[in-house]
Formats: C-alpha cells, sequence, structure tokens
C-alpha cells in the first residue's frame, strides 16, 4: 500500500491487475518536460517464465490514451528501451521499468518518431519481444 | 490414524545469515531481488523453506535463492552477469564478512543456513 501512495506521488498509477498476465499502468511525467499534462498508460504481459524473461511493455493506443511521441516510441506503442531487451535484468520491477520510461521521456528534447516509424510499424511483430532492436543510440530496429 | 496436535513447544529457529538485520525499518522482511519472495521462504518453485532451497552468494556479495540465480543464469540473456550489478557472476566459495566458520560453502554443499538457536 505504502509503494501505491508513493508511486502516485512520482506520476505513476495501477490502472489494471487483475491477473498475473497483463498489468495496465498509467504514467505522467511530473515536473517540466516536453509532456506536462499529458498521461499516457503503460500495457506490461507477463510469460510464466517472468522475471527471468523480460515483460512485454507498450504504450496503450486506444479512445483514451495516446502512445507519447518520442524518438524511441514507435507509434504502435513499441518502445526501443534496451533494459527491456539485452539489458533485462530479473531484478527490475515493474516500478522500476515506469520510472526508466518516465525519464526517457523526461529527457527527451524533441517530440518526433523514430526515423523509421513508418517502415518499422508495417512490418512489426506483434510483440515488441520479436523485434531485434539496436540499443546504440541508433534507432535501426532489424524486424 | 488421525494426530491432533494438543500443544507444541518450540526449541530453536533459524534463519540464512545474509550479513542483513533481517526486517527494515518499514518492518518488511529481506527478499530475493528475482522472485521478491523472502529469503527466510523458499523460491516459488519449492514448497518448503529449508535445505533444500538454499540462498547462493556471489563474490559481489548479492545473494539470491540458489534456485532463482541458477534460472537466471542458465539463460543466454543473463550473459553470466549478476542480476544487480552485471558483473560477471562469480559464486562465493565463502560468503565475504561470516562472522564464522559454520558458513557452509554453496558449492559444495548447500547448507548456508547458520543455525541460530534461541531457545
Amino acid at each position: 500500500m505504502n509503494v501505491i501512495l508513493k508511486l502516485a506521488s512520482l506520476g505513476i498509477k495501477l490502472l489494471k491487475a487483475n491477473d498475473f498476465e497483463t498489468w495496465v499502468l498509467s504514467l505522467e511525467v511530473m515536473g517540466e518536460s516536453l509532456y506536462k499534462d499529458e498521461v499516457f498508460a503503460l500495457q506490461f504481459r507477463f510469460e510464466p517464465q517472468y522475471p527471468i524473461s523480460s515483460p512485454e511493455v507498450v504504450f496503450v493506443n486506444d479512445e483514451v490514451y495516446r502512445v507519447p511521441i518520442h524518438p524511441h516510441v514507435y507509434s504502435n506503442g513499441h518502445i526501443c528501451a534496451s533494459i527491456l531487451g539485452n539489458e533485462w535484468s530479473p531484478v527490475l520491477s515493474v516500478t522500476a521499468v515506469c520510472i526508466t520510461l518516465q525519464s526517457m521521456l523526461a529527457s527527451c528534447t524533441e517530440k518526433e518518431r523514430p526515423p523509421d516509424n513508418d517502415r518499422y510499424v508495417r512490418s512489426a511483430p506483434k510483440s515488441p519481444k520479436n523485434t531485434r532492436f539496436h540499443y546504440d543510440g541508433e534507432l535501426l530496429p532489424t524486424v | 490414524m488421525k494426530v491432533t496436535v494438543k500443544s507444541w513447544h518450540a526449541i530453536a529457529q533459524w534463519r540464512w545469515d545474509t550479513g542483513q538485520s533481517g526486517d527494515d525499518a518499514e518492518g518488511e522482511e529481506d527478499v530475493c531481488g528475482i522472485c521478491r519472495v523472502p529469503y527466510e521462504a523458499c523460491c516459488p518453485s519449492c514448497k518448503m523453506p529449508g535445505d533444500d532451497c538454499p540462498l547462493m552468494w556471489g563474490e559481489c556479495t548479492h545473494v539470491f535463492h540458489m534456485h532463482c540465480i541458477i534460472k537466471w543464469l542458465g539463460t543466454q540473456a543473463s550473459k553470466q552477469q549478476c542480476p544487480m550489478d552485471r558483473r560477471p557472476w562469480v559464486t562465493a566459495s565463502q560468503r565475504k564478512g561470516a562472522s564464522n566458520n559454520n558458513n557452509a560453502n554453496p558449492n559444495a554443499n548447500p547448507n548456508g543456513a547458520v543455525p541460530n538457536a534461541n531457545a
């Protein structure tokens, strides 16, 4: 309970966690940033192997929530972040992932889509876990 | 035959010697960073805490349920690194800072428990 209250002050709220398969959290960037007053939703999907295997994390795109415009976030909600891919660690909690993505948004200097957004979204696998992203700062996903 | 326990008398308790005080300021027990289950309980794959579900230390001093860290190191994604500090995982032969010689070698014998008899 303490954790939930603490998170609310950080701009992270649990919207849905009815089972151990899919959780949805809302996320906003506190303080001054390009995303001031915007609220996003993150969907986590956990495989039975979680936390040994990473969760599938995407930004929700529905009637209520929009995918943030960010150079590491594709318009289909897929996120290019190393901690969700080859730098996953089983000690990373849902909170830690949320805070990392929050800081990714907070440090954004220009609201734009990844340069290869259209090409990626056209042929992207359903789960970003099946995308082999390159995390060297360049955005060159190989589908 | 049905046995009814009428009374019981505890004579000892034990806990893993993680080198930490146990409960933190908020009264929460120390948990395995991988499965988030207290060290004193067993990993999610086991049913009973104890010697069959021991803890395992790395030379980096990080500690996990043995089954949890082995599962992680068994994946390619682990790159054989400690989940906490991403340094190459080296199982400690003797826990650093061990207060006495009763601490077993987790490699040789998974009896990392230090009996802590508080009669």
